[in-house]
Order: C-alpha cells, then structure tokens, then sequence
C-alpha cells in the first residue's frame, strides 16, 4: 500500500509536495498571463505543463525560475517561500528553449559555468563535468564551441549544463522543440532515464501532446491562464474533464444528445447525431432532459460491413474519408443526418481482404464502456 | 573582340572600379608624398629638389636623401608630438567606449519601437558639418562661454573655470566628434546579442554584474574592437580639434604637420612627418582589418 502511495505521491494526502504554487497571479499591464493558479508538484516527479500557446505555461515556468515575479500568490519550494528570491540565488535551474549556449565558451566550460559561481574547487569541477559530458554521451565534444555541434549535440549540452549543479528542479522549456521528429523521440527517453537515474524534479513546458503523454508522471493541462485538469497521462485521455480537454489531447468524437436518465446499462442519452438512444457505463447524476455529451475516441469505434451482433451502439453510415498511415487507417463516416464520426483501426494483416473503401456502407459500434460522458 | 570581352567581364568591372579610384585617388598621391620626403627642401616652385637628375649619360642619376627622417629623429619635438598624440587618441578611445558602450547598450536595451529615433540622435550631428561643431564647442568651453555661465549661476562655482585651450578641451571635442563612429558598431553587436544568455547565466548563479563581465563584454569584443579603431586611428591624426580647441602647449603630430607644410614650408620633413605617421598606424588598421574579417567569418 505503501509503495502505491510514493508512486502516486498526488493521491496521498499525507504526502508533503515538493513544489507549492499558491494563487499565483502574473498580470502584465491588465493582461492576466496566469490567473489565480494553484498547483502542487511532488518530489521526483516529471510534470509536463501542456498548452497551446499563449496559455500562459512559459510564464508560469519563468515564474518558478525567477524571472518574472507573480503580481500575487506565492512559490514554495521544499516548504520554503522561494517567490522573492532572484533567479541566481534559486536552487533550480533551467533548460532554454533556445539552449542559451554561451557561444565564446567551448562545451565543457558551458557545462562549469554554474558549478564556477558557486567558488567549487577546479577538480571537483573537473569531475563533475566529466560525469555530466558522459551522461549524455559528449565526453569526445567537450572541447568543441557551440556554433560547431548539431541541434541534437547543442539540446545535450543545454541540458548537461542545467543538472550540473544538481538542481532541486530542473525546468524545461520545450527542450525537445527544435529537434526532428526521430531524435526528438529517442531524446524523451533519454530524458526519462536521466530523471530517474538522478532523482532530480522535472518540470517541463511543451505543447507537443504526444511528448507530454510519453514523458510525463503527470499533466498539466492550461489554457488561458488556468489549469484545465492535473492529472496523469491514462487519465486525461481516457477521463477528460471536458471536451475541449477531450479534443486537446488526441482525436475524439462527440455525439450530443439529452440525458434520458440512467438504466441497468448506464447513462441513457437521446442523440440527435445518432437519431436514436446510446448508452455509455458511467452514471450521470444530472437532471433529465440535461445536455449531455459521449466522447469517443476513434480507436474505440469497431467499424465494420457486417452488421454487428449488437442491439445498442450501433449506427450506420458511409465511408467519405480514408487517411491511410501505416500502421493504421481512419475512416471517415458520414451518418444520415450528416454528421461525421472517425473510426480507426489497426492495418494487421497486409493484404486488403476485408478492405473497406470509399462510399461503401459501414456499420459503426462502440462498448458502452467506452464512451465518456461530459457536461461541459 | 572576344578575349577582350571576356577580360572585361562584369565582375572584373565591379570590381575593378573601386580598385581605380583607389589606385588614382590614394596610391599614387602616397607615392608622391613619399616621392617628396627622400627630397631636400630648395626655394623654388616646387619648393623640393626633384628626385631624378638628368645629367650627361643616357640614365638619370637618383638623388634620394634621408635628411627628413634623420631630422625627425634629431628634433625631440617630433617623437613628442607622436606619442602626445598616441597618448591623447587613447585616453579619447577609452573614455569614447565607457560613454559609447552605456549609450550602445541602452540603445539595444530599448524597446524596439525607440530604437530607430534612438540611433537617429546619435547620427543627427552629421547633418551639421564637422567644422561648425567643433566652433560651437569653443562657444561652450571658452571663459565666459554657456558652461560657465551654467555653472556660475548654478553656483556651483564663483571663478569661471579655463577649459579651453586646454588638453582637456581638446579630448572633450575628440571623444564628442568620435563618439557616433564607437556608438553604431557597438549597437550592431550589441543588438544582436541574444538576452536570454544573461538569464541563462543568471540561472545558473551568476550575479548581474558578473555576467555583464562574462557574458556581454566577451560576447561584444568584435564591436569593442571595430569602435576603438574607428575613433583611435583619425583621433591620431586628428588637426582641427587640437588647433581650435586646444593650447599652444597641446603637442598632436596633425598640427606639427600643418605647421612643417604652411609656415615652414618644409615639404619633404612635412612628408617625412606623414609617412611616420602612416606607419605607425598601419598596425593598428590592419588588426582592424584582421578583427573585421573574423567578425564576417
């Protein structure tokens, strides 16, 4: 039971947290960046603040660096109040967007900046920067300027700097921004072991979705100064708060309806989408004749020719769309009334025996546990 | 017709041009300044001897004469007026950068918005000709000019202080003429730079002030290089500020060469003066150069 709760130190209210954001308001002239927001971050973990731009994330990740100081509320690192601290004074450090390399220092004195403010001695610098050059794997470039390495060698370099000094929390700011998509991949599992191999407070600033699903303990989700839902990767895509969290992350479908009250089944909801009664597992616990929202992921949507052995859930309809990836394809069906729902499904088998093609009628079902009621 | 052509190509023109006016414009008068510095001075129109004697045989007899140099050397006044004059031009340069370098930095600090008016003011006195500035300056710094008036009636003093025809008048109107010539390379650096380093160092435990030392001042050394240049190798020369500005006791090389060509009429110790000079700057107009160079790789 123990060991549940420091993997989940959030779902344990005896668990101090490690970083306390407490009603932190930044306005700039009348423009609230960030809004009233509280958030509580835990020891060792890997928080991603995801958003679109402009919601507000880098300023709440400057303000946690030091460089910008909120209007109201206060920060609180390891119980202590950090909020008046200036940024040199901070035990955090930070990984730019830009990597901010000082371009007339060679690797290796990039990576001793930090550790030389502190009046280390020269070997014990030394030593740390020849630990920190083999963690991510530079020990040949640490002689090298910065204007002579990749975005790959330059994005190491950035962020052997920033955990030299052992930070209490390393701040990333769209570390992985500028790499191509292969390296950027391989990078965030790199990221991830470096974490966890040095036990040091990740909070990272992205608003790649798919990064923050793979990298993150947890997510948090902003949009316009707010937090929108704190909560691990499973849970944001299979338990959205509501729709635009659900249409945030990945691809979904809404089917919009009123509630008709709930049965042996689950919630019952008469959707004009599907002109007919569908069901979904969760209760809802609103009045009847309520607006109402089913979310499903297209993934969940089994499409298929035949009709399936199914009394609810099913809908009809017509292939209009297909985008074909790969691995996978989506279809997109066109129901009576027009509405366009999407189905995907896994390409197992190469050849195309069950093929499905365009105009070709299709029948569309789901589990009623797959669909996610919404209010909002 | 062909060859021709392509000898006479449109590069070889562009760049052949520039190279003309150069070769017409600068080489060839440096020859005859250098030509009229191995002469001896006559009395005469041309007032030199010339350097070739047509005699009796087919081949004209050269008589060069080292005289000039070897009285430059003699003349402790000379080797004076050059190092005055080094010692003046640096003393300029370095107060030129302190007060470019904060004018430079604040300018590339600005928003982006002011920064266009900003430089204007710093390229506004062009319009005015150099001349007539330098003369309003006697205006200011005299004995009963408006600094003193200024100060007098502020109280700050009760005898009108005596700037002008002093060294110091002579560097205030260096560093004031030279100042634009530190201030707009030192804004091509500085707007460039990337701010975000300073925070980056600032993360990472350094101090403002510290990093201004390691991070801005190191990053900016191209701009610091081409500003003192600028200003350093005309502010050696420099003739119309010391004459106007400065004492009889302000010894420049610029005035003694005015002197040897106009009162004495001395012209091959005047050229002899000139080549020196030329020499002496040299060095540092090809570190410019050499610094220039690294600055576009």
């Amino acid at each position: 039971m123990t060991e549940i709760s420091t993997l989940e130190p959030w779902k344990d209210s005896a668990q101090r947290p490690y970083i306390e954001i407490k009603n932190v308001t930044k306005k700039f002239g009348d423009f609230s960046a960030i809004d009233n927001l509280s958030l509580n971050i835990y020891k060792n973990e890997f928080f991603s603040l995801l958003g679109p731009s402009g919601c507000g994330k880098t300023t709440l990740l400057r303000i946690l660096a030091g460089f910008e100081k909120p209007t109201e509320g206060s920060i609180l690192l390891d119980g202590e109040d950090i909020s008046q601290v200036p940024p040199h004074l901070r035990p955090i450090n930070m990984m730019f967007q830009s990597y901010a390399l000082f371009p007339h220092m060679s690797v290796e004195k990039n990576i001793a900046f930090g550790l030389k403010q502190d009046k280390l001695p020269a070997n014990e610098i030394k030593d740390r920067v020849d630990e920190m050059l083999e963690l991510v794997q530079l020990t040949e470039l640490a002689k090298r300027k910065p204007n002579q390495l990749s975005g790959g060698q330059s994005q190491r370099v950035a962020l052997a700097r920033s955990l030299a000094k052992r930070p209490k929390l390393l701040l990333l700011d769209e570390p992985l921004g500028a790499l191509d998509k292969r390296l950027r991949e391989q990078t965030q599992f790199e990221l991830m072991n470096i974490q966890e191999k040095l036990g040091v407070t990740f909070v990272i600033v992205t608003h790649d979705q798919e990064e923050a699903m793979t990298v993150s303990s947890r997510i948090g989700l902003m949009d316009a100064g707010h937090l929108t839902q704190v909560a691990t990767p499973t849970e944001i895509y299979e338990a959205p708060v509501n729709r635009d969290v659900a249409d945030f992350i990945g691809d979904v479908n809404f089917l919009e309806g009123t509630f008709k009250g709930n049965d042996n089944i689950g919630t019952q909801l008469d959707s004009d989408d599907a002109k007919c009664i569908v069901y979904a597992t969760q209760a809802t616990d609103v009045d009847i004749g309520r607006k109402l929202w089913f979310a499903i992921r297209p993934e969940k949507l089994e499409i298929s020719k035949k009709k399936p052995d199914f009394e609810n859930n099913v809908l009809k309809g017509r292939i209009e769309d297909i985008s074909y990836v790969g691995c996978m394809s989506t279809y997109h069906v066109k129901l009576d009334n027009g509405k366009v729902l999407k189905a995907c499904r896994a390409n197992r088998e190469r050849s195309a025996e069950h093929h499905l093609t365009w105009e070709d009628e299709v029948y569309l079902h789901w589990l009623p546990h797959s669909a996610i009621v919404l209010q909002s | 017709m062909k060859n021709l052509r392509k000898i006479i190509n449109g590069r070889a023109a562009v760049i052949g041009i520039p190279y003309l006016w150069l070769l017409a414009l600068f080489f060839f008068p440096f020859l005859i300044v250098l030509k009229i510095s191995f002469a001896e001075p006559i009395i005469a129109i041309p007032p030199y001897t010339s350097l070739l004697e047509w005699g009796d045989s087919f081949w004209p007899t050269i008589k060069a004469s080292l005289d000039s140099y070897l009285f430059l050397l003699d003349d402790s006044l000379y080797i004076n007026a050059y190092l005055s004059s080094l010692k003046i031009a640096t003393i300029s340069t370095l107060i030129a950068l302190v007060i470019g370098y904060a004018i430079a930095y604040s300018i590339a600090k600005a928003p982006t918005r002011w920064r266009g008016i900003l430089l204007m003011l710093v390229i506004l006195p062009f319009w005015t000709s150099f001349l007539i500035r330098v003369y309003a300056w006697i205006g200011i710094l005299k004995t009963e000019g408006l600094l003193n008036l200024l100060l007098i009636s502020l109280g700050v003093i009760d005898k009108p202080l005596t700037i002008m025809n002093t060294d110091l008048a002579v560097y205030i109107g260096i560093v004031y003429s030279y100042l634009p010539f530190m201030i707009l390379p030192l804004y091509a650096n500085l707007e460039k730079m990337d701010f975000s380093l300073l925070e980056a160092a600032a993360d990472l435990g350094c101090r403002p002030f510290k990093a201004f030392w390691t991070v801005t001042i190191p990053l900016s050394l191209p701009g610091i290089l081409a500003g003192c240049f600028l200003v350093f190798i005309p502010a050696v020369g420099e003739f119309v500020i010391p004459d106007l500005l400065g004492g009889t006791q302000t010894l420049m090389i610029g005035k003694v060469l005015w002197m040897e060509f106009f009162s004495n009429r001395d012209w091959p110790v005047a050229s002899a003066v000139a080549i020196i000079l030329l020499a002496i700057l040299v060095v540092p107009i090809m570190y410019y150069q050499k610094s220039q160079e690294k600055a576009i790789s």
